[in-house]
Parts: structure tokens; sequence; C-alpha cells
């Protein structure tokens, strides 16, 4: 039996499918369609993140599955594994599968996925068909910053045509 | 009846032209190529019409050439002056336009040479995963813009492309390009030799003594041999020539380069990709299409790159009848096709449909060729009528449904033997297939003759002027093509 914790300042939408024992923090928002399913372990989910329509973060194994803080994971992807760090990008589509984690700073593309085992590094954006894999320079700013305003605007408007989910 | 059998089943026409080489012969002087050199002459089978004394099968249906010279409809053309169908490979392409991929702009024909085919814009192309590259802007102070890649994030920083400003990248780049040391080496030594070249041609008039005394001046320079007295006045005018900058000093390197004789290994391509530098974004042209012929234009794409209709588009579509296999003639009426993998000796009926695309009435024939080896069809109904398209037609398909399951039953008797079912434009007809042995892919060849009143006016005739030979105004097209239906493999 799992309990949902949610944030005083996240933003839970009421129709995601969340099972078993899933912490979610600050700020965070989770868009309708979304599930989170800790079948096995527990899923904890830093701040700041966006997990957006159809997404599916799901945890098999016994070990927590974390998600760091500032991340994007687009429409109908899928994670797994132990999870990621802070401020990656997980483009629509796109699988972390198996066991394998995200470091920080990482850009899976557009119907990208990781092999089964793959702990990513950080800085790498893995891209293409076949799949490739590069590092790319930092020099995030922009991209933060972007996040930040995005994160603002879903604040303001996602609860005028959403029903949220009440935090205790 | 799984979907990976119905990927096999289609219907191909075959168009008899002969390729890239000649114009398209008529059918009755049909190629007949086959893969074992036989000729494929069809006996008479039935006593109906002189038609089947004419068929002859101009490809085998098990052929590997039925790829190339058969295809569906989709892909076919009709030249309505010749009234024959054509193919992607008997018609002449010829470019209606050249644009830029990226930022769309139509590049005129003069251009596009002299800018080696590559848009001359800000277009261009990723080195590591070649997308579109777009200028970003970031924090900086000094040179904020440079070029980013939305698919792998490779910046264009990361190879020294820093730029001021956002707009008129290309001469930024040259700026850069020109700050490289061993580029401007470069230039100034290729000026230094154009220059040699110059003096020596205008004081040799004839070019064997120009040639040699450059072969002089160079070896004189270098001190390597003496052999050859080059044209001393000419050498004694130029001046040596100095380094702008880069020298390489490894003497004995630079001469063991300049005396190669032969190259036996290559090196291999480095992997670090990342230094290339962006290539520009190459320029796709549209195609306009004409009847190889007569040369009357087929297809003619309009000329703006963000338009995608044609302002010409004969389609064999619009002037042939389509012929389908269908899943169900109506909502309401049961599954057609017959079951999958067919089965030898076991006679199915094999519904096909045709369907009129012309405001006039057509008249169709159907004719098997037989006996054949693979298979046995029986066409019951050999000769039909398809009623003209009218886009009414679309908007009553509902009343037509409806009184279907009433008049079918009445409507039976006065139908012709062997058509299933008539709706507007189009007709139903069954054959009767029986395959013979087993196969990856069952083909039956079919030939279908069309037949029709083209009443549109010809230019050349005024209606007013009482033509010479009879109807002018109303000509008799007739079409003839052979079909090729797929149906998948056969079994025991």
């Amino acid at each position: 039996m799992g309990r949902l914790q949610i944030a005083p300042q996240a933003l839970v939408c009421k129709n995601t499918i969340i099972e078993g024992d899933v912490q979610i923090g600050n700020g965070t928002v989770v868009h309708v369609g979304a599930s989170i399913l800790a079948k096995n372990g527990p899923i904890i989910i830093g701040s700041n993140n966006i997990i957006s329509e159809r997404a599916t973060i799901i945890n098999n194994h016994a070990h927590p599955l974390t998600i760091g803080d500032d991340n994007l994971i687009e429409t109908d992807s899928r994670v797994e594994g132990r999870g990621m760090g802070h401020r990656n990008t997980v483009g629509a589509r796109g699988i972390i599968a198996g066991t394998s984690t995200l470091g920080n700073n990482c850009v899976v593309g557009a119907a990208c996925t990781t092999d089964l085992a793959e702990n990513v590094p950080d800085n790498t954006v893995l891209f293409g068909c076949p799949q490739a894999r590069r590092v790319r320079a930092d020099g995030n700013s922009d991209h933060l910053f972007m996040h930040k305003k995005h994160l603002e605007y879903i604040h303001e408007m996602l609860p005028r045509y959403n029903h949220i989910i009440e935090a205790e | 009846m799984s979907s990976a059998s119905n990927t096999l089943i289609s219907v191909l026409y075959h168009c008899p032209c002969n390729g890239a080489t000649q114009s398209p012969g008529g059918l009755d002087t049909g190629v007949r190529v086959n893969s074992e050199g036989e000729e494929a002459v069809v006996p008479n089978a039935s006593s109906n019409s002189e038609l089947e004394a004419q068929l002859k099968l101009p490809l085998q249906p098990n052929s590997e050439l039925l790829v190339l010279r058969a295809s569906a409809i989709e892909n076919l053309y009709y030249c309505d002056d010749c009234s024959e169908l054509r193919c992607s490979r008997c018609v002449i392409e010829e470019p209606a336009g050249y644009h830029c991929p990226n930022c769309l702009f139509d590049v005129p024909t003069a251009s596009v040479r002299s800018e080696k085919n590559c848009c001359a814009r800000n277009c261009f192309q990723c080195p590591v995963c070649t997308h579109m590259l777009s200028v970003v802007e970031t924090d900086t102070e000094t040179r904020p813009f440079s070029f980013a890649c939305s698919v792998c994030y490779w910046d264009s920083r990361e190879i020294g492309w820093e730029f001021e400003k956002a707009t008129g990248i290309s001469p930024q780049i040259e700026a850069i390009k020109a700050s490289d040391q061993q580029a401007k080496e470069y230039t100034s030594l290729l000026e230094y030799w154009r220059t040699v070249y110059r003096i020596s041609a205008t004081s040799a008039p004839t070019s064997t003594l120009g040639g040699h005394s450059v072969g002089g001046a160079l070896k004189s320079r270098f001190g390597l041999s003496s052999g050859l007295a080059g044209n001393s006045a000419s050498t004694a005018v130029i001046p040596p020539y100095q380094a702008a900058g880069y020298m390489d000093t490894d003497h004995t390197r630079v001469s063991q380069r300049m005396n190669i004789e032969n190259v036996d290994t290559v090196p291999p391509l480095s992997a670090d990709l990342t230094s290339i530098e962006p290539q520009r974004i190459r320029l796709h042209m549209k195609l306009a299409r004409r009847c190889r012929s007569c040369h009357h234009i087929l297809i003619k794409p309009e000329s703006k790159a963000q338009a995608t209709r044609f302002k010409i588009q004969l389609m064999a579509a619009n002037f042939l009848p389509t012929i389908t296999l269908p899943n169900r003639l109506s909502p309401k009426t049961p599954v057609l096709l017959p079951e999958m993998p067919l089965r030898v000796g076991k006679t199915v009926p094999l519904v096909l449909r045709f369907a009129n695309p012309l405001y006039s009435e057509m008249r169709v024939t159907v004719a098997a060729c037989a006996p054949e080896q693979d298979s046995h069809v029986e066409v019951v109904a050999q000769q039909f009528v398809l009623a003209p398209f009218t886009e009414l037609w679309e908007y009553d398909e509902d009343e037509d449904e409806d009184s279907d399951g009433s008049s079918s039953g009445e409507r039976s008797a006065g139908r012709q033997r062997g058509i299933v079912d008539r709706q507007g434009n189009r007709v139903a007809i069954q054959l009767n297939l029986t395959p013979k042995a087993v196969i990856d892919n069952l083909t039956v060849p079919l030939f279908v003759t069309c037949t029709h009143q083209d009443d549109m006016d010809m230019d050349t005739d005024a209606p007013a002027s009482a033509p010479a030979g009879g109807d002018s105004s109303r000509r008799t097209v007739t079409n003839k093509f052979w079909v090729y239906i797929s149906l998948g493999p056969t079994v025991q």
C-alpha cells in the first residue's frame, strides 16, 4: 500500500494514474494523462520538474527511482531504471529503458532510447537514427531560463482548465 | 486473415514502353521479355472476340521485370494527346524551379550555377547530424550569435564560429576564415603562382614553353635539379616568393612530399566530426514531366517553393478506370476477399471493382489470358458499361445503400451475369480463380480495354464549320492495357 506525498507547491492533475509510494517535490507539474507507477519500489521526484501528458514513470524494481530537479519529461515518453539527475530533457516518445540512468544536463532526443543498462554520463545528447551519442557543451543558462518561464506559465494556466489534486 | 498477406495484394498496371531509349511502342508489338527467353504467346481460349487472338502477354507474371514495368495507378501518368498510359520511365523530367529546403527561397536559375547548387543565405547543415542549423543568441557580450543544431545540440562555438550580427552570416564567415594563418598563406601563394604563370605565358607565347618555364622557375627556386635550362629571361623578371607569415621549416619533409612517386596507403578518416565546418544546404528541385513522344507537359508544379499544388496534373487515375480489390462493397455487405492464403485447386470468387473517373460513359472489356501455368481465371462478365462520374454520386451514396438491399433482388434478373454490384460510377465484377501451382506470389494478368467518347471540342475544329468526316468534335478513345493482380502466396 503506497502513499502519495505531494509538496505544497506541486501541481498534480486529477486525471493522472499514480500508484504506490510516490513523492513529488515542490513546483513539479504532472500533466493530465501521465502515469507514475511505483509498482515495486518508491518513486521520488524532485522539484520543478515538468512531466507531460502520457508520460510513464514506472518502477518495477525494489530500489527507488529518483528524479532530480528541473527535468522536462515530454509527452508519451517512458522512464524506467534508476532515474535521472537534474536539468535533463527526455524528448517526446523517448525511452529510458531497463536499468539505465541519466546524469545531469542530458538530452534524450525524440523517439530515442537508451540501451537496457546504460548509465548515461552528464552532458550527453542522444539523437538520431541509428542512435548516436555526443557530448554537448555546457552553457545551459538559456535552457534553464526557458524552463523557469515554462513552469511559471503552467502554474498560472493549468489550474484554470484542469482539476488539481489538493496537497495536504 | 492477417494484414501481412494484404500487403502483397496489389493491382499493377503495365506500361508497354521500352524505357528510356525508345518511344513507346503499341501493345501489338509488346516487348516480350521473359526470363527464360521464351515467347509468351497465348492461344485462343474462347471463341469470344478477336481481342483474345491478339493477346500476347508482355511479361510473364513471375518475371522480375514486373517491378520495373508495372506500377500502381497512383504512380502513372496519362498523355491525353497520345491517349496513352505513361510511366515514370517513359516521361522526360525537367527542373521547374530550385529552392532551398530551409528558407524556402526560390532561387533563380542563373544563381543556381554560380552558387554551386547551394543556398547563398544563412542556411548551413550541422556537421554532426546534417540537420539544419539555426542562429541562436546567447548572453556573451562580444559576438553573441552562433549556429546551433536542435537535434544534436552542436554549437558552432565549438569550432570558433561566433558572429556579431544575426544576419549576413556569409561575410562574417569569410572574415573568420581569412584570419586563419594557413588560409592566408595559401591565398598569397596562389596569387604568386598566378602572376608567374601570367608572366611566363606572355613572355613565351607558345604554350609548351610557358609550361616548361614554370617548371624551371620552381626547380631553380628549390635547387632540386638544374637539368632544364629554363627561360632565363622569365625567371629573372619574377622575384622569389616571400612567405606571408607561415613557413614550413622542415625542409626534409617538404622535399619528401614534393617527390612522392606512389601512394600506397591512405590515412584513415578521423572520427572527430566536430572540427568539420558546416556545409551549405543543397538546393532542392521541383520537377516537371513531359511525354516522351509528343512533349506534352504531363505534370507541372507551381514554381513557388511553398506551393504544393500543380498547374497541370495529368494522372492515369483521372483517365483510366481504377481497378481495386475491395474489402467490402458497402458497410452492410460481408467481406469479399477470399480466404488467404489461396489453395491450389480450389476455385474462389475474386471480386474486382472498376471505377470510372471520366464524365462520359466508359465501355470496358476484360479478358484473361488462358491457359496459364499458375492459375486459371474465368471472367464471367467480359463486357460492361461504367456510368460516368458525377460529383453528385458522392452525396447520393447513402441513398444507394439503403435501396440496394431491397432492389437487389428485383434487379438481379435484369443484371448482367457476373456483375456483383453497381454503384454510381463503379462496377464490381466477379472472376472465378483457380490456383494451379504453389508459388510465392500468385499474379493474375488481365487485359483491359476501355472505350469512351471524348466529347471535348478539339482545338483545331471549330464547331461551326462543317467537319470533313462525320463527327470530328467527338472522338472515340480506346485504351488497352495489361493489369497484373498480385494475390500473395498459394498453398497446397
